[in-house]
C-alpha cells in the first residue's frame, strides 16, 4: 500500500515539529457519489463515500452526516453554494475506525456556509477542509467540537481561502482530550490580495485532561491584502481553577466538576445545531441524554 | 485625489559606506576540505576544533537544504568568500586599529557608545575581531569579555570552551549551523562569575564590509549562579550588488538564578542572506531576554530558542521586524519547556511595506515533565500597503495537561477609527497616522537601551506628507 501526505500545511514551517503533513495509506476502496438534492438530508455514513451538495441561487440547504464506518473510510464532500444560498452541513464522527474525511467548499456572492463538524472519540480521524470565499460577502463558520479519550487520534487542517470582497470566515474549535490521545488542529485563514473588507477570526479552547496527552495547535494567518482584519487566539491548559472552587462552594465534588467542565466546552459547538433531535442524539451519545442534568 | 501617505523605508546611509579590500586577504570563495584546513590552520586550531570543523563540513555536505520558509535559492555558498586574514592584531586601544577599519567604526558610533554607556566593547571586521576592550573595574570583577580565538588558546579558559562550544547548536542542526561549525571565525567570549551584576552593558558589534563575502562569527556567554548580564549585539553591512552571507551563532548558558538580557539591532544591507541561529540554555530560576530587531538583510531566517531546562526558569522574548522594498524578512522566536514552573512570554511586532514580506514563525513546547508550566504569545502585524506581505506561522505542542498556553494574534491596517479620533482632537491626518505607527512599535522600542531605542525611531521614522488616497 503506497504512502500519501495529506493535511498539508498551506505554508509549511519548522520540520521538527511534525506538523507540515500527515502520512497515511492510500485508500484504495471504493467510492459511491451520493449527490444531496432534498432542501434537508439525513445520512448514516458507513463506508467510502463522495457527497455532492450543491445549493442553487437563492436555495437553502441542510446535511446531517452521522459518520460510523466499521472500515476504514474515505469521506468527501464537496459543496457549492451559489449566489445568495446557504448552506448548512452537520458532520458527527462516531466510528473507531480510520477515517479521511475532505470537504472542499466554493462560495459565490452573498453565499453563506456553515460547517459543524463533531468528533465523539473518533478513533483515528482525519479532516481536511478547504473553503474558498471566491464570491463577494461570502461567510464561512466552522465550529468543531471534539470528545478524544484513550489513544484516539485526530488530525484537522482547515483552510479558510478569502478571495472575493468583504468575506467573513468564523472559525471555532473547542475540545477535551482525555487518556493518552493525540490532537493536530490546524487553521488557516489566507487573505488573497484584493479581497478588500474581508474579515477572518479563529479561536481554539482546548482542555487537558488526560496524563499522556499531545495536544498541537497551529493557527496560521497568510496576508497579501492591507485592507483586512485576522486574528486568531488559542487557550490550551487545564481547568480553570478559579472554577473549580466556585463549584466546589456549591458543594459539587471534583469528579463532577471535571465532568461539567468537560461536558460544557463540546456542549457549546453542539448547541450551534438547530435540530433538536440532532442535539439530542449527540448528547445521548455522550452519556448526557439530558443536557440540563 | 489626495497624495498617499507614505512611510519612510528605513535609512541606511550611515551604514552603507565602504572601503575597498585587498583581495590578496581573501581565502578561495566556497566550502571545500582544503579551505577548512586552510582556515584552521590560519587560526591556530587546537585539534579537536580542527576535527570539529572537518565534522561539521561532512554534515554540511550531507544535510539538505530547508524546505520551508523563504527561498535561499539565489544564495550560492560555493561564490561565498568564507575566511578574510585580519589586516591586524586584535587590538586594546582604538589608536591601534587601522585607520580605515578604525573610521567605520567611529562612523557606527562605536568608541562613543563604548566611552559613554558601555562596560566592554568588542568589534570584528570581516572574518575578525580588531578591537577588543573591557573596563578595568569590570576585568576586576572576574568578568571576561573577549575574543573566543584568545580564549580558546588561553589555558583558564580553553577547557570551558571545548566543553561548550557547539553543544547548544551542534553542527548537525541544521544546513547553516553545520557550515558555521566549518568555517566560523571571530566572535566573542563572555564569563560572569558567580554573584556578579554587571549593570552596564557590554557591546560586540559585526562589521562585514567585503563584497560577496561571509560572516561566520561565535558568540559564547556563560553566566554563573545569581549573576547579571546586559549583553548588545549589532551587524551591519554595506550595500553591493552580490549576495553576502550571515552564519553566525550565539550559544548562551544562564546559570542557576542568573539573568541574560540578550538585545540585537540587525540592519545588513538588502544584499545580505541572515540565516543566523541563536540559543540559550537556562537553568533553575534563570532567564534569559532577547530584544531583537531586525531591519535589515534581503532574507532573513531569525528564531532566538530558548530551552528551560531547570525548574521556574523564564524567557522572554520581544522583537520587532519591519520588511520594505526586497526583503523577506522571516523571524520569531522557539520556546522549550523541559523542566517544571516554567514559563514563557513572546511579544512581537511586524511592519510590511513596499513590498516587503515579512512572517512572524514561532514554536512552542511544552514536555511532559514540564508540570505547571505557562506561556503566552502574543503578535500582531501591521500592512501599511497592499503590494505587501505579512503572515503569522505560530505552533505549539503542549504534552501536559498541567499547563496554561495561551496564544494571540491580530493582523491588519491603520484603522479609520483612530485616525478619526485623533483628528477630532486636533491633529492632521498625517500627524494622527505617524503617530499610531510609532505607537505600534512603542513596546518594543522601551524594552531597547536609550541609543538603540533613538536609533530604531530613526529606522522606523516616518515621513509624512499629502493626505490620504
Amino acid at each position: 500500500m503506497s504512502m500519501i501526505k495529506l493535511n498539508k500545511l498551506p505554508v509549511p514551517t519548522f520540520s521538527w515539529l511534525g506538523v507540515n503533513d500527515t502520512q497515511r495509506e492510500a485508500d484504495a476502496s471504493d467510492i459511491k457519489t451520493v449527490t444531496l438534492d432534498e432542501e434537508k438530508s439525513e445520512s448514516e455514513v458507513l463506508q467510502s463515500t463522495a457527497f455532492e451538495i450543491t445549493a442553487r441561487s437563492g436555495e437553502i440547504k441542510r446535511a446531517v452526516m452521522f459518520i460510523d464506518p466499521t472500515d476504514k473510510a474515505s469521506i468527501r464532500t464537496t459543496v457549492k453554494a451559489e449566489n445568495s444560498s446557504a448552506v448548512t452541513l452537520v458532520q458527527v464522527f462516531e466510528g473507531k475506525a480510520q477515517t479521511m474525511a475532505k470537504l472542499d467548499a466554493k462560495l459565490s456572492d452573498d453565499a453563506r456556509f456553515e460547517l459543524i463538524q463533531i468528533f465523539l472519540e473518533p478513533g483515528d480521524a482525519l479532516s481536511d477542509i478547504n473553503t474558498t470565499l471566491g464570491g463577494r460577502k461570502s461567510v464561512f463558520t466552522a465550529n468543531i467540537g471534539y470528545l478524544l479519550g484513550g489513544s484516539d487520534k485526530l488530525d484537522i487542517n482547515l483552510l479558510a481561502d478569502h478571495l472575493g470582497r468583504k468575506t467573513n470566515s468564523q472559525i471555532a474549535a473547542k475540545g477535551v482530550m482525555n487518556g493518552s490521545s493525540e490532537k493536530i488542529f490546524k487553521g488557516t485563514i489566507d487573505f488573497a490580495k484584493g479581497c478588500c473588507g474581508a474579515v477572518g477570526a479563529e479561536n481554539e479552547d482546548v482542555l487537558l485532561m488526560g496524563e499522556k496527552v499531545k495536544n498541537k495547535t497551529v493557527p496560521l494567518i497568510l496576508c497579501a491584502e492591507e485592507d483586512v482584519q485576522g486574528s486568531h487566539g488559542a487557550s490550551i491548559g487545564r481547568v480553570d481553577e478559579q472554577h473549580i472552587f466556585y463549584m466546589q462552594s456549591r458543594g459539587l465534588p471534583d469528579e463532577k466538576i471535571v465532568q461539567l467542565m468537560a461536558f460544557s466546552k463540546i456542549a457549546q459547538i453542539v448547541d450551534t445545531i438547530s435540530d433538536e433531535q440532532i442535539r439530542q442524539r449527540i448528547y445521548n451519545k455522550i452519556g448526557r441524554g439530558n443536557k440540563n442534568e | 485625489m489626495g497624495e498617499k501617505t507614505y512611510v519612510a523605508d528605513i535609512d541606511r546611509s550611515r551604514y552603507d559606506f565602504r572601503f575597498d579590500e585587498d583581495e590578496s586577504s581573501f581565502l578561495g570563495s566556497g566550502l571545500t576540505e582544503e579551505i577548512v584546513r586552510e582556515i584552521s590552520q590560519e587560526k591556530g586550531d587546537p585539534e579537536w576544533m580542527r576535527d570539529l570543523r572537518l565534522h561539521s563540513l561532512d554534515i554540511y555536505n550531507k544535510i539538505k537544504m530547508v524546505n520551508w520558509g523563504p527561498s535561499i535559492d539565489e544564495l550560492d555558498v560555493d561564490r561565498i568568500i568564507t575566511y578574510i586574514r585580519q589586516k591586524s592584531r586584535m587590538n586594546t586601544d582604538w589608536n591601534d586599529v587601522p585607520e580605515d577599519i578604525k573610521k567605520t567604526f567611529e562612523n557606527l558610533g562605536i568608541p562613543q557608545a563604548e566611552r559613554e554607556s558601555l562596560a566592554g566593547v568588542g568589534a570584528q571586521y570581516d572574518s575578525e575581531l580588531v578591537y577588543h576592550n573591557v573596563r578595568k573595574e569590570v576585568a576586576q570583577s572576574g568578568v571576561v569579555y573577549t575574543d573566543l580565538e584568545s580564549a580558546m588558546h588561553d589555558e583558564r579558559y580553553a577547557e570551558m570552551i571545548r566543553s561548550h562550544f557547539m553543544k547548544l547548536v551542534p553542527p548537525t542542526d541544521h544546513k547553516f549551523a553545520a557550515l558555521h561549525g566549518a568555517v566560523w571565525s571571530g566572535g566573542s567570549f563572555v564569563y560572569v562569575p558567580k554573584g556578579v551584576r554587571l549593570e552596564i552593558p557590554l557591546q560586540s558589534y559585526f562589521r562585514l564590509n567585503a563584497k560577496g563575502a561571509g560572516q561566520f562569527e561565535h558568540t559564547l556567554i556563560i553566566l554563573e549562579e545569581d549573576s547579571y548580564l546586559h549583553f548588545i549585539e549589532g551587524c551591519s553591512a554595506p550595500k553591493y550588488y552580490e549576495a553576502g552571507l550571515h552564519a553566525g551563532c550565539v550559544e548562551l548558558y544562564v546559570g542557576k538564578n542568573a539573568t541574560l538580557r540578550y538585545s540585537t539591532i540587525e540592519n545588513w544591507s538588502k544584499n545580505m542572506y541572515n540565516l543566523n541561529t541563536k540559543r540559550a540554555l537556562v537553568s533553575q530560576g534563570g532567564k534569559i531576554e532577547w530584544v531583537s530587531g531586525s531591519f535589515g538583510s534581503h532574507v532573513s531566517y531569525l528564531y532566538p530558542m530558548s530551552i528551560l531546562n531547570g525548574e521556574g526558569a523564564r524567557a522572554e522574548f520581544t522583537g520587532i521586524t519591519f520588511a520594505g522594498e526586497g526583503q523577506n524578512l522571516d523571524t520569531g522566536a522557539k520556546m522549550v519547556h523541559n523542566a517544571p514552573n516554567t514559563s514563557s512570554y513572546m511579544n512581537t511586532k511586524s511592519i510590511s511595506k513596499s513590498g516587503g514580506i515579512s512572517t512572524f514563525r514561532s514554536a512552542v513546547v511544552v514536555k511532559p515533565e514540564a508540570h505547571g508550566s505557562k506561556s503566552s504569545v502574543s503578535c500582531e502585524s501591521l500592512m501599511l500597503d497592499s503590494i505587501s506581505r505579512s503572515d503569522t506561522v505560530p505552533a505549539m505542542d503542549i504534552r501536559t495537561k498541567f499547563a496554561d498556553i495561551g496564544h494571540e494574534a491580530k493582523i491588519g491596517r491603520i484603522s479609520d477609527e483612530s485616525v478619526f479620533y485623533l483628528m477630532s482632537r486636533g491633529m492632521s491626518e498625517q500627524e494622527a497616522k505617524a503617530m499610531i505607527v510609532r505607537g505600534f512599535a512603542d513596546n518594543v522600542s522601551k524594552e531597547l537601551p536609550l541609543e538603540y531605542a533613538m536609533e530604531m525611531n530613526n529606522l522606523i521614522g516616518l515621513e509624512m506628507h499629502g493626505s490620504i488616497g
